[in-house]
């Protein structure tokens, strides 16, 4: 195979398949990756979650990942935000022409990993191929599905007063990796993404109760913008413990020298969970003995007051109105 | 809580005298204390007033129209402190400018802009210098780099401010001032001294929220005794003499000259700009900049806001036409801004 992709590539000819079975293959092999026009599969009774997502990160390589597992992760964690066991992903290409075939086999690679690692099939794909300038480097869309656990109803209007807030760990990696990784501030620290795939810590949650009121995935706009959404969708109040939310001492230099807020920078393996006060301990517990959130954490509770606001009890004991951003943080983070 | 925070968070909140007027003349101590809530804790017999220690909210209307004019008219790389890329010119900001297609450019610190200089030999670079004695010394240090790496598509247009001259102008508007740390780490604690006998009172506070609680129940504990003050509450950093390296640098590259600050008007001797020897490197000069006179928006009352003479929410456009999202003053452009920061409190 030529060393760099061509328009040629995607022009349906040998070329493509070259690239189909050279790369994309033999990384996501599984028996459901068709050859055919579409996938055909089957689905366990019950509801069903889907979701879609563009990824357009720059740089597409990071401390921690690249645009690949990036792709993998958003989706498989957007569907399990709902319950649901991700089962089957799509993902399209948009390459740009000259993008090296080593490159390409990489991301494909840590596509494949991530997919078995999530328990997820990549059972069809797209590839086009734009000319140079057109697109930057690669873009990569992925569509997933997945069957929503019995007896599980999260929703982001569901947070009720008295519900105790969770964060699966520290927050704001992602977006302080790639501000780093673009290397326009001079500032060496060692910071790795967060990004992972979370359904086996959603599994581990729900295996102790189901009593669960809202799961999101804290990606572009990090932690502080989910908890304002949620404050907004569920029509409640939301009281932050600002000394107990977990920040890495280096994401935290960053932040102070940038005049960034850790709370709105984004996560790529960062839950926030809103469950009833009396399952609080056992989801915490349960969060601690996986993976990716061995420093899951309280951070806050919800309140019937406050509608609509993030209110921060702060280090001199006193409250404070959680700000929001505005205009641009980061561009293409994820 | 520990202990320290506590026992100034009882002085502070049991505070039953007199009402005193405390200035904060730093930027961030202003966005640390609605960070920390602190004006919440606060008897209404406390009046905390935001001073003008924001460097983006005191650049004069016309510094902003001078780079456009640079930007658009000379096609210069402009490169700039990030929150100056909104603060409205005359007729548009930086921002607008940048969608417009000239080359504007955020950067972390001057060097940076010196690099871009390097990197970009057929460019003309510009970095706007802005800010206090905290920042001006790194704007110096980039020139003397270009200069003695023989740069000449490098220079910097200048409206760094220093502070002691501008307590003069604002002496009337307090009864005690918390000084910028970060800014007598610099410059030492003679001016402080000084005013002190001049009957103007003052604490030095740090910023964590140790050391901002601190310097207010010190100032607080002070004010009740009636004298004249000065307390350098954060001596951790604080020297007496301040960086003499620092000092000698500014003193070397640069030199006073009376400056207007956005809504306080001309303070003498408060600017500070390039000496002759490094004249090479200054944009005014070397793009042979016309005069150009800024207009602010008539309605905006920054400058009243900067003085404490009025809150934020007195000026008519507070809230309506002026937010975070749609700027008209400088001080609700930048994080640090009083506007800004009484804005997204207030909402």
């Amino acid at each position: 195979m030529e060393n760099v992709i061509t328009l040629a590539h995607g022009s349906g000819s040998i070329q493509t398949n070259e690239l189909i079975n050279g790369i994309f293959k033999s990384n996501f092999d599984n028996p459901d990756l068709t050859a055919d026009d579409a996938a055909v599969l089957s689905l366990d009774e019950g509801k069903i979650a889907m979701s879609t997502d563009g990824f357009i990160v720059s740089p597409y390589e990071f401390p921690g990942g690249n645009i690949g597992k990036l792709a993998i992760c958003g989706t498989v964690n957007d569907i399990a935000c709902m319950g649901a066991k991700p089962k089957y992903l799509t993902c399209s290409y948009i390459i740009e022409e000259g993008f090296p075939v080593e490159e390409l086999e990489k991301i494909a690679k840590s596509m494949g990993e991530t997919a078995r690692k999530a328990g997820v099939e990549i059972v069809a794909g797209d590839t086009k191929v734009a000319g140079k300038g057109q697109v930057d480097k690669i873009f990569i869309t992925t569509t997933g599905v997945g069957n929503i656990v019995e007896g599980v109803n999260t929703s982001g209007a569901f947070a009720k007063p008295g519900d105790k807030i969770i964060v699966t760990g520290d927050i704001g990696r992602h977006g302080c990796t790639i501000l780093l990784a673009r290397n326009e501030f001079n500032i060496d620290a060692d910071i790795t993404s967060d990004c992972a795939p979370l359904w086996s810590n959603i599994e581990a949650v729900l295996k102790e109760t189901k009593d669960i009121h809202v799961i999101r995935d804290a990606t572009r706009g990090g932690v502080g913008t989910v908890l304002y959404e949620i404050a907004h969708q569920s029509n409640v109040g939301i009281s932050l413990e600002s000394e107990k939310i977990p920040v890495d001492p280096g994401v935290r230099g960053v932040c102070a020298m940038l005049g960034l807020e850790p709370l709105y920078l984004a996560c790529e393996g960062r839950l926030v969970f809103f469950v009833p006060a009396s399952e609080a301990d056992k989801v915490l517990s349960a969060l601690q003995s996986c993976e990716n959130s061995e420093k899951a954490a309280i951070i806050g509770e919800v309140t019937e007051d406050n509608v609509g606001k993030v209110i921060l009890n702060t280090a001199v004991g006193a409250k404070t109105l959680l700000s929001r951003p505005s205009g641009e943080l980061l561009p293409r983070i994820c | 809580m520990n202990e320290i925070i506590e026992k100034a968070r009882e002085i502070i909140t049991s505070y039953d005298g007199p009402k005193v007027r405390i200035m904060e003349v730093c930027g961030t101590h202003t966005h640390e204390i609605f960070r920390l809530g602190i004006r919440s804790l606060l008897p209404e017999n406390i009046d905390l007033i935001s001073g003008p220690g924001c460097p983006v909210c005191v650049t004069q209307v016309g510094f902003i129209d001078e780079a456009l004019y640079l930007a658009l008219e000379k096609n210069c790389l402009i490169t700039t402190f990030g929150d100056l890329i909104k603060v409205p010119g005359t007729e548009m900001n930086l921002a607008k400018a940048r969608a417009k297609g000239a080359n504007i450019r955020p950067v972390y610190s001057p060097d940076d802009a010196v690099n871009l200089a390097i990197e970009n030999p057929d460019k003309d670079v510009v970095f706007l210098s802005v800010g206090f004695e905290t920042t001006t010394p790194s704007s110096c240090l980039a020139v003397k780099r270009a200069k003695e790496l023989g740069l000449n598509n490098f220079s910097i247009l200048v409206a760094n401010k220093s502070m002691p001259n501008a307590y003069q102008k604002l002496k009337g508007s307090a009864d005690a001032f918390l000084y910028p740390g970060h800014v007598n780490a610099i410059t030492g604690n003679g001016v402080c001294k000084q005013l002190k006998e001049e009957g103007v009172s003052g604490v030095v506070a740090g910023f964590t929220a140790t050391e901002l609680m601190t310097a207010l129940a010190v100032t607080i504990e002070m004010l009740k005794k009636g004298e004249p003050f000065f307390v350098n509450c954060y001596p951790r950093v604080v020297k007496d003499e301040g960086s003499v390296f620092a000092q000698k640098l500014m003193d070397e590259v640069m030199e006073l000259c009376d400056t207007e600050w956005r809504g306080l008007g001309m303070i003498e001797k408060s600017g500070l700009k390039l000496r002759s020897e490094y004249s090479d490197f200054d944009s005014r000069i070397k793009y042979n900049m016309p005069h150009i006179e800024g207009k602010p928006n008539p309605g905006c009352r920054c400058g009243e806001v900067l003085q404490g003479h009025c809150k934020p929410s007195d000026c008519p456009l507070f809230g309506k036409v002026c937010t975070p999202l749609h700027a008209v003053g400088a001080c609700m452009v930048s994080d640090e801004g009083a506007c800004s920061a009484f804005y997204q409190y207030a909402q």
